[in-house]
C-alpha cells in the first residue's frame, strides 16, 4: 500500500471516529443545554432551538436543585412561612458515607482473597474459587428479601454498617475474579525469593502483591465506586429513604415530584451528581486503561 | 508504616457504625411512629407540616419516608420483616394483597367509630377486605373536572355547560368559531393510556350508573358488553373527531398527560378545555399558577343520564397499620379527623374527604369548589383501573385505549381486553 492511500485511510478512520464521538455526545450536550433552560422553554421546544432562536439561559434549575425547592406553608399558629425543601448537601454526605467504605472494604478483602486463591496452597482451593465465580451469575435482586430478614434479626437494617456489608457482598465475586486473574500473572520468581528470605504470606501480600496490583485495584475501585454511587435499589432496601440517610440517587428520584411534574430538574441534578464520579474517574484514569487489561494476558 | 495506616483504617471502619448506633439509641427514647408512603418532595413536606400539631400535642415523633418506588419497596420490606408502622397505600389492590396475607392490623372500635362519623360510607368500603376495615383515607383526589382558560372564555362568550347536550352544543359553537374544544394527551411512559381509562370510567358512571360500574369493576360486566361499548362510543365522538381535539390522534398519543394542558394557556388558546384531576394545577405554567383564580375556571364533567346526577371519580392513599402500638393507634385516630388535613388544605394542592371539614380552609375558590363537589357527590367511585386485576387495570385497559385511538376497531379492542381478564 502506498503512503498516499494509507493517509487517505487514516483520514477516513479519523473522520468516522469524529462522527461517532459526536453522535455519542449529542444526548449529553442536549442534556446540558436543557439543564440551563427555564422550565417553560424545556417543555415547549427542543434544546436544539437555541441554535437558531434567541432564548435565555439560566442557572435556576441548578439553584433549585442545590438549594431545595421553595414552598410556602401555614404553620399551626396560622402564620405563613416560606421555607426550602431538602437540598443535596446532606445527600452528598450520605452518599460519600455509604460509598467510601463500600469501596475500601471489598477491595481489601478481594485483594487478599485473590492472593490466597492464586498463590497459597490449601485444600478445597479450586472448589472455593469455583463457588466465588459461580456467584457472579446470581442476580443480587433475589438476595434482597433473605438478607433483609437476617438483617432485621440482628438489627442491621437502616445502619451504615448494613449497607457497607451488603455492597461488599455484592461486589466481592467480580472483585475477587478480576484481581485473581491479575495477581496470578505476577512472576513466580518474585514470590519464591521472598519466601526464601523468610517472608510470611501476610508480608508478601502487603509488600509485594498490593503494590504490584495497583492498576487492577484502581480499575476495580472505579467499577465499584460507580456501582455503589449510582445504586438506588440496595440503598432503598437496606438503608431506607428518610432524609437523614437518603443518598443522592434517592434525592434525585424524589426531586421530580410525586407525579413527575418537575422532571426538568433532573437535567441539572444529573450534572451535579456526575461531578464526584468524574473526579474519581480522572484521578484513577491512568491506571484504568492498564487495569482494563487485567488478567487478559496470563503469564 | 503502611500496616499502622491500615489498622487505623480498619478501626475507623469498625468504630463508625458503633458511633452512629449510639446516636440512634438517643432518638429512640422518644416514642416514634414510622410512616412510609408514595408521595415525595413538596407533598411529603406538606404532610409533615400537616401532622405537626399532632406531634406537638402528644410528643410522639412521626417519621415520614416517601419513595417513588413505593410499590416495589413496600412488598420487599414487608416480606423482609422490616415493615413500617403505617403505610400509605395508593392502590386498593395493595391493601387487599396485604390483608389477604394477614399482614395488616384491622382497625379497632374507636377508630371505626371515627371513620363512620367523619367519612361517607364509600370510604369505609374502599378500606375494607371481606368485611374487615383496614384502611383510613387522608388526602384524596378527584378526577371528573374540566379546566378552561377563564379570561379567553369570557372574551369569546362561552358559558359553563350544565348538561351533556349543552357541552355538545358548546363544542360545536367552538368549532364554528374556528376554535378547537379539547386538549388531550395520554402519554405517560409505561402507564400510557390511563388518561383514557379515566375518561371511560367517568362516562361509564354517567351512562351506566354506579351499580353497573361496580359490576364492571368486579368483572361481572364484561368489556364486550353493550354498556362499555356505548361508553367508548361517547368518547369516540369527541376524541376521534379531528375537529374537536387539538392536534388530532397524533397529539393524543404522543403528548404527555402533564404537558397536554399547555394549549389552553397560549394566547390565543390553541384548545379550550382540558379534563383532568385536581392535581393538574401543579402542571400549569407558573404565571397561571400564581393567579389561578383569575386565569383558570373549572366545572365538573356534566351528567349524561340525569338519574345518576354528577358522579365523581377519584382515588386516594389509604393508611394501614402493620405494627400495633399505642402511639400508632393514636396517630391513626388523628389521621381520621379533619384536623390532620386542615393545614395541608390551607397550603393548597390537596383535597380531603372529611364530612365535617371547613371548606373555608381551602386557599382559593377553585379548590373550594372541588372539595365541595367531592363532599357533596351522591356517587363517588374509586378509579376502576386501580381496582381491576393488574393485568387489565394496569395493562390491557391502558394499551387498549392506545390501540383504539391508533385506529384498531372498537370490537377487536374490547374483546382483546375481555380475553385478558384473569379467569
Amino acid at each position: 500500500m502506498s503512503i498516499k492511500t494509507e493517509q487517505r485511510w487514516l483520514r477516513l478512520v479519523n473522520a468516522s471516529l469524529i462522527v461517532l464521538v459526536l453522535l455519542w455526545a449529542i444526548p449529553i450536550i442536549g442534556l446540558f443545554i436543557s439543564s440551563l433552560r427555564a422550565k417553560s422553554d424545556v417543555l415547549n421546544s427542543g434544546w436544539w432551538t437555541i441554535l437558531y432562536t434567541k432564548s435565555r439561559l439560566t442557572f435556576a434549575n441548578y439553584k433549585q436543585v442545590l438549594g431545595g425547592s421553595k414552598y410556602t406553608f401555614v404553620d399551626s399558629a396560622g402564620r405563613t412561612v416560606r421555607a426550602s425543601g431538602d437540598n443535596l448537601s446532606r445527600a452528598f454526605i450520605n452518599s460519600l458515607t455509604v460509598t467510601i467504605p463500600s469501596v475500601i472494604i471489598p477491595l481489601l478483602i478481594a485483594s487478599a482473597a485473590a492472593f490466597g486463591f492464586a498463590w497459597l496452597i490449601f485444600p478445597g482451593r479450586k472448589a472455593f474459587f469455583t463457588a466465588v465465580v459461580a456467584m457472579l451469575v446470581v442476580p443480587l435482586q433475589i438476595a434482597l428479601i433473605p438478607i433483609l430478614r437476617d438483617y432485621q434479626k440482628i438489627g442491621l437494617t437502616g445502619s451504615y454498617l448494613g449497607i457497607w456489608l451488603a455492597h461488599t457482598g455484592f461486589g466481592l465475586p467480580l472483585g475477587i475474579y478480576l484481581l485473581y486473574n491479575y495477581v496470578s500473572t505476577i512472576p513466580r520468581d518474585i514470590f519464591e525469593s521472598a519466601f526464601l528470605d523468610g517472608a510470611k504470606p501476610l508480608v508478601v501480600f502487603a509488600r509485594l502483591v498490593l503494590p504490584l496490583s495497583v492498576p487492577a485495584i484502581a480499575s476495580l475501585a472505579i467499577f465499584q465506586f460507580l456501582w455503589v454511587w449510582n445504586d438506588l435499589l440496595v440503598a432503598l432496601v437496606f438503608l431506607g429513604g428518610t432524609s437523614d440517610v437518603a443518598v443522592l440517587t434517592q434525592r434525585l428520584a424524589t426531586m421530580v415530584g410525586s407525579r413527575g411534574q418537575d422532571w426538568h430538574l433532573l437535567t441539572a441534578g444529573a450534572f451535579i451528581v456526575m461531578v464526584i464520579p468524574l473526579i474519581v474517574f480522572f484521578a484513577l484514569q491512568r491506571y484504568f486503561v492498564q487495569g482494563l487489561m487485567a488478567g487478559s494476558v496470563k503469564g | 508504616m503502611k500496616k499502622v495506616l491500615m489498622i487505623a483504617l480498619i478501626i475507623a471502619i469498625v468504630a463508625m457504625p458503633i458511633f452512629s448506633a449510639g446516636q440512634a439509641e438517643k432518638v429512640s427514647a422518644q416514642k416514634t411512629v414510622t410512616v412510609f408512603g408514595a408521595f415525595v418532595d413538596e407533598e411529603a413536606h406538606r404532610f409533615e407540616e400537616a401532622i405537626r400539631p399532632f406531634e406537638e400535642k402528644t410528643g410522639i415523633k412521626v417519621i415520614y419516608e416517601g419513595s417513588k418506588d413505593f410499590e416495589t419497596l413496600i412488598s420487599v420490606r414487608v416480606e423482609g420483616g422490616n415493615a413500617p408502622d403505617i403505610a400509605g397505600l395508593p392502590q386498593p389492590g395493595l391493601m387487599l394483597n396485604f390483608a389477604e396475607k394477614g399482614k395488616l392490623v384491622p382497625i379497632w372500635s374507636s377508630l371505626g367509630a371515627l371513620i363512620d362519623k367523619n367519612y361517607a360510607p364509600v370510604w369505609r368500603d374502599l378500606g375494607s377486605y371481606k368485611g374487615t376495615t383496614y384502611g383510613v383515607f387522608h388526602r384524596v383526589n378527584a378526577k371528573s373536572f374540566v379546566w378552561y382558560p377563564k379570561k379567553a372564555w369570557a372574551k369569546a362568550g362561552y358559558t359553563v355547560p350544565k348538561t351533556w347536550d349543552e357541552l355538545n352544543r358548546l363544542m360545536d359553537r367552538m368549532v364554528a368559531n374556528g376554535h378547537t374544544p379539547w386538549a388531550v394527551g395520554i402519554e405517560s411512559g409505561g402507564a400510557t393510556g390511563w388518561v383514557g381509562t379515566d375518561w371511560i370510567e367517568d362516562i361509564m358512571l354517567r351512562t351506566a350508573g354506579p351499580e353497573k360500574y361496580d359490576r364492571w369493576v368486579s368483572g361481572e360486566l364484561g368489556f364486550n358488553s353493550p354498556e362499555v361499548k356505548a361508553a367508548f362510543e361517547v368518547l369516540g365522538k369527541i376524541w376521534l373527531d379531528p375537529r374537536y381535539v387539538y392536534g388530532g390522534k397524533n397529539y393524543i398519543l404522543t403528548t404527555s398527560f402533564g404537558d397536554a394542558q399547555e394549549p389552553l394557556f397560549t394566547n390565543p388558546p390553541k384548545a379550550w378545555m382540558h379534563r383532568q384531576g385536581n392535581f393538574i394545577t401543579g402542571f400549569f405554567p407558573e404565571e397561571v399558577q400564581e393567579s389561578l383564580e383569575d386565569e383558570v375556571g373549572v366545572f365538573a364533567l356534566p351528567a349524561i343520564d340525569v338519574q345518576f346526577g354528577i358522579p365523581v371519580l377519584g382515588g386516594g392513599d389509604q393508611f394501614v397499620v402493620f405494627n400495633d402500638r399505642p402511639e400508632v393507634r393514636q396517630f391513626m385516630e388523628f389521621l381520621a379527623t379533619w384536623e390532620s388535613g386542615k393545614l395541608w388544605a390551607q397550603a393548597g394542592g390537596a383535597l380531603f374527604p372529611y364530612l365535617d371539614q371547613d371548606l373555608r380552609a381551602y386557599p382559593n375558590a377553585i379548590e373550594r369548589s372541588l372539595a365541595e363537589a367531592l363532599v357533596n357527590a351522591k356517587v363517588f367511585r374509586f378509579d376502576a383501573s386501580d381496582l381491576m386485576p393488574a393485568q387489565v387495570g394496569a395493562g390491557t385497559f391502558w394499551s387498549g385505549i392506545v390501540d383504539w385511538v391508533g385506529g384498531k376497531s372498537l370490537d377487536a379492542v374490547l374483546s382483546d381486553i375481555q380475553r385478558s381478564w384473569p379467569k
